[in-house]
């Protein structure tokens, strides 16, 4: 059986989000294996939501956030970069392999960006195969997460 | 030349009495007497009858740094400290957990410390490498010059030269020794959260057991929250019971921080901490 991914997308409410939106909106095709969260701005991430997401089971995730300088807080998603990519360094440190994090700015006016991130990113996980390292074996019934 | 550690003993001594009876501080952080001479704890001197029982020899490794955020603020410090818990009180102070005017830094120069456990000297391999205090008031004993200068982060090239499988298997290894005594935190001078995130119920953010994924998730968010504010005292290495090479973690994190905001944790007073500040030109490189 062919492997679909699973993958989490922590989106900012105002650009990547919306820019989701308006790829539904315009109907354009991408993969459904991205789960959407979406938070007010790419600052909000804890990067333990990132581990986190990758214990749960996650295959890959993927961040979006506004354009750097176009975040609706000024300054969030300055700060947002430079702790993600720490967050990457380690990962990649630890052993997963960097490609199953992604940090990507779309803009609200950018539906046709996003539909393409998406797949992309999904064909790379896919091309990773499913992610092992991080993985709880036996996952906690919901309540007790 | 070598670092004459009776003589630092004497000055730290007779500084703190000094001090003390001036009543220009309230506590002295230094070191004490222990069960033996290898095993010299951390002590605070109250009064200058406490001072007597201040030791200072190569056993002395931990980081007193550590100690300054359990005072209330506004409580004025003597701290005595080697380079790099020097860089500690810096970073603290950068956070604003302690001013620099309550603080009185006493410095001390000094080379070829060894760990208590192993008998090994602590070295370039596991801290920073530095051997004079960056920041001190008082500097007791003489500038230490002509010591070989190797880069603290020459350790790494091994393991970033393992392959993503290997690399993985090694942490796993490692971290699936933790028995979560939480050493590591308590010695730790910039771990001063209460609570700590591990500690959290709502949400809980790992197992609290000693299991690996509980293990991962509490080291790997550790490593996180250190980022850029690791100062390289190795002192988590040291205390760890079950000998987890943490160093090695903390050490990679604090050479990509180096590499991506080109400042590195500790070193002065006017910086920022790297993940609390931004750059305009940072560039999008950097999550490549
Ligand atoms: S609001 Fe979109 S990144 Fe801050």
């Amino acid at each position: 059986m062919d492997f679909e991914p699973k993958i989490l997308g922590i989106a900012c409410n105002w650009c990547t989000y919306t820019g989701a939106d308006l790829a539904g909106t315009t109907r354009l095709q991408y993969p459904q294996n991205l789960r959407v969260v979406r938070v007010m701005c790419s600052s909000r991430i804890n990067p333990s939501f990132i581990f986190r997401a990758f214990q749960l089971g996650a295959d890959g995730v993927l961040v979006g956030g506004c354009h750097p300088g176009d975040c609706h807080y000024n300054t969030g998603n300055l700060y947002a970069r430079r702790r993600l990519a720490v967050t990457r360094k380690i990962l990649e440190f630890a052993g997963i392999e960097p490609g199953r994090f992604r940090v990507e700015w779309i803009s609200a006016s950018e539906g046709n960006k996003f539909a393409e991130v998406v797949t992309e990113f999904t064909e790379q996980v896919r091309n990773l195969g499913p992610q092992t390292k991080f993985k709880i074996e036996q996952l906690p019934t919901p309540e007790k997460i | 030349m070598s670092i004459n550690f009776k003589q630092i003993e004497e000055k730290l001594k007779s500084e703190a009495t000094k001090l003390l009876e001036e009543g220009k501080v309230g506590v002295v952080l230094a070191y004490g007497k222990g069960y033996d001479e290898n095993h010299p704890l951390p002590f605070v001197a109250r009064k200058a009858s406490d001072v007597e029982n201040i030791v200072f020899n190569e056993y002395c490794t931990a980081n007193m740094a550590r100690y300054i955020v359990r005072y209330p603020r506004g409580t004025k410090i003597a701290i005595a400290v080697k380079a790099a818990d020097s860089r500690a009180v810096i970073q603290l102070i950068q956070e604003d957990k302690v001013k620099r005017e309550d603080l009185v830094i006493l410095g001390i120069p000094a080379y070829g410390m060894k760990n208590a456990k192993t008998g090994e000297v602590v070295d370039s391999k596991t801290t920073c490498g530095m051997y004079n205090p960056v920041i001190y008031d008082t500097l007791l004993g003489e500038e230490v010059h002509g010591q070989s200068v190797v880069s603290p982060y020459d350790v790494l090239a091994e393991y970033e030269a393992m392959d993503k499988e290997a690399r993985w298997a090694f942490w796993k290894k490692e971290l699936d020794k933790c028995i979560r005594c939480y050493a590591c935190r308590k010695a730790c001078p910039m771990c001063y959260c209460d609570p700590c995130f591990i500690d959290q119920n709502k949400p809980k953010w790992g197992e609290k057991s000693p299991e690996s994924h509980g293990n991962l998730m509490y080291h790997l968010t550790r490593f996180h929250h250190l980022a850029g504010r690791c100062i390289d005292c190795g002192e988590c290495s040291r205390a760890c019971p079950v000998d987890i090479p943490l160093y090695l973690f903390h050490k990679k994190v604090a050479k990509d921080c180096e590499e991506m905001f080109g400042q590195a944790a500790g070193m002065s007073i006017e910086d920022k901490p790297a993940l609390v500040n931004f750059r305009v030109e940072d560039s999008d490189k950097i999550l490549e």
